[in-house]
């Protein structure tokens, strides 16, 4: 089959919001169904399509309307982005099923529409080879991001929503401003045309330019200091919406960051923009942990360790070295799982038992024991015990920290790891030794993806080789620069 | 006609950045923090439409007697076009959101609107 099939990827989401009006007499169920099945079909061509590069090692190019690049915008599926398409479309799919027990509340049209939009614009920002489509796609994302974590109607959501408005439109002008000084100095927008110009910049327009998008897409990536949005837009989105905001459109956000970096790093000031970025990711990890140990509302208390992690991730793509790239990749698809998890169980103690505080948790073992040992699982593979899959990725992540010179961020993440390990045992230790209560029965299908998101925690955590293997694949394409330039195929003007 | 020197688009593109940053840090209220965004996206289009200016071109429309070399980039032109476009959709999402936020707590100030913290 033709490689230029994968632009269904984009189109099929987009044409599915768009026909979700037409089904809206059929009732609230239609609607849940629709979407299951439009991100079932999505998930499909996600695997057709990691099957394709992953078997033939060469990236997808999609152009759009057949304008060569850098005429035309192009769409770049290499291992990296066939990688995390699937995983948005597998997390979507999830979501979509635990979105039957959920969500209540009407509109449930516009619901089903923004949640398309938001697996859209994620998808977008991870295939997309040009910086300016990168922008609407983010804007697509995180507006919908928006409008989704208000969805509740109450005065907390709105309240999350406009913080996170206020913030996210700072940083999109901040990436705008960024994309003019690059787009000033080197007169293109494609990506992997700018990777060939970048050694001619300035060193200080690229240096600039390249920090302000950074800044930029910090918001959206959850770095401190413009993460203040994150916990309470987690804590106020309905609960599918926050292991969708967990599981992707962070790394969404982060993947962005890595290959505008990463792309520029044969400018002569490069250095720079990675010191901040490796002090601002450490203090990221530092500052959330911390905050997480005085949360009483549990799903605050994994927001605030989902950002820490999404630290630990930045730190290693801000590392600069290869290993340190493909342990970012790897602790990316360990999180995703991971949190997948823990917000679908804490999401679905809290439509059970109304509300995610963690009184709610006490005597959880006795009540719901299947989610409760799901989320008991998470706790314990986000810590970062052998056996567990984020185990693997951190040991990476620390010593590719080490080897690139920059001791004191090791000692700093792994001290605020002791942190984590206190907080998710007093979890625990709610969830299984606190409090009595009468067995609650289970939804089918909720426990199996449960039990399927555990026995893959398990599994990766034992055999990380085969996935290991894929982040490193992963991994170059973001790494590999002049490989990157090369799959692209640029027609020579303006060059 | 004679047209100011690019030095002074790109000096009021960055003041009118400031004026906008200032105002949504700063200010307490929150349509007042609303409209400094508007302002910073505002200086931010003009930026790019400096970017692409060449002095003396004209618009980049193809029309009788305007050569492609004797116009001014267009690119610039349309992602201005586009961000126009989102930023509209931004603020119109951001004012809802402040509608919603005054109907449960009564106010605008931003000091008062604290239920979620820690």
């Amino acid at each position: 089959m033709n490689g230029q099939y994968a632009s269904l990827l984009i189109a099929l989401p987009l044409l599915g919001a768009f026909f979700v009006p037409l089904i809206k007499g059929l009732g609230k169920k239609a609607i849940k169904t629709y979407v299951l099945i439009i991100t079932a079909i999505q998930t499909g061509i996600a695997a057709w399509v990691f099957q394709q590069v992953y078997s033939t090692g060469k990236p997808i190019i999609v152009m759009a309307g057949g304008w060569r690049p850098p005429i035309g915008i192009n769409l770049y599926i290499g291992h990296f982005a066939a990688l995390f398409v699937l995983i948005v479309a597998i997390a979507s799919f999830l979501m979509a099923v635990f979105n039957f027990k959920a969500i209540d509340v009407e509109p449930i049209d516009k619901y089903a529409m923004l949640f398309l939009l938001l697996m859209l614009g994620a998808t977008g920002m991870i295939a997309t080879g040009d910086i300016f489509n990168l922008f609407v796609f983010m804007e697509i994302t995180s507006i919908t991001a928006y409008a989704l974590t208000a969805y509740n109607k109450t005065g907390e959501a709105a309240e999350a929503s406009l913080k996170y408005m206020i913030l996210g439109g700072i940083g999109s002008s901040f990436f705008l401003i960024g994309v003019a000084l690059i787009y000033g100095a080197t007169g293109t927008l494609n990506m992997a045309q700018i990777a060939q110009l970048a050694g001619n910049i300035d060193p200080t327009v690229a240096q600039v330019g390249l920090a302000l998008i950074v800044f930029g897409l910090a918001v959206e990536a959850e770095l401190f200091p413009l993460n203040a949005w994150a916990p309470d837009a987690y804590q106020a989105a309905p609960h599918p919406i926050t292991a969708m905001f967990s599981a992707f459109v962070v790394k969404a956000g982060l993947y962005a960051m890595a290959r505008i970096l990463y792309l520029m790093s044969s400018v002569g000031t490069w250095h720079n923009v990675l010191k901040l970025l490796v002090v601002m990711a450490t203090l990221t990890v530092v500052v959330a942990e911390f905050s997480a140990l005085r949360q009483r509302n549990v799903k605050r208390m994994i927001a605030y360790s989902s950002i820490s992690q999404v630290g630990l991730i930045a730190l290693a793509f801000a590392l600069g070295t290869q290993a340190g790239v493909d342990a970012g990749v790897f602790q990316m698809i360990n999180h995703a799982i991971i949190k997948a998890l823990l917000f679908l169980g804490v999401g679905y103690v809290a439509v059970q038992l109304g509300g995610a505080d963690i009184e709610n948790f006490h005597g959880l073992g006795r009540k719901m024991p299947v989610t409760a040992f799901g989320i008991t699982v998470g706790a314990m593979a986000a810590v970062g015990i052998p056996l567990f899959n984020i185990f693997w990725s951190k040991l990476r992540i620390i010593l590719a920290t080490v080897e690139a010179g920059y001791t004191w961020a090791a000692f700093l993440v792994l001290a605020a790891s002791v942190v984590e390990a206190v907080y998710y045992f007093r979890l625990i230790h709610a969830i299984w030794f606190e409090g009595e209560g009468e067995r609650i029965s289970e939804s089918i299908p909720l426990v199996a993806i449960v039990v399927a998101l555990v026995i893959l925690v398990v599994a990766i955590g034992i055999y990380p080789n085969y996935l290991w293997s894929v982040s490193q694949k992963a991994g170059s394409d973001i790494f590999n620069v002049a490989q990157y330039i090369k799959n692209v195929p640029l027609m020579g003007v303006g060059a | 006609m004679s047209v100011p020197n690019i030095s002074a688009f790109y000096f009021g593109a960055i003041s009118l950045i400031l004026i906008g940053l200032y105002a949504v840090l700063v200010k307490k209220n929150i349509l007042k923090m609303l409209i400094g965004l508007s302002i910073m996206e505002t200086g931010v289009n003009l930026l790019l439409i400096s970017i692409g200016y060449i002095s003396g071109k004209s618009a980049p429309i193809l029309s009788e007697g305007i050569e492609p070399n004797q116009a001014v980039d267009p690119i610039p032109q349309a992602l201005v076009l586009t961000a126009i476009v989102i930023g509209v959709a931004t603020t119109a999402m951001t004012l809802s959101a402040a509608i919603v936020l005054y109907k449960h707590y009564g106010t605008l100030n931003v000091e008062e609107i604290r239920r979620l913290r820690g």
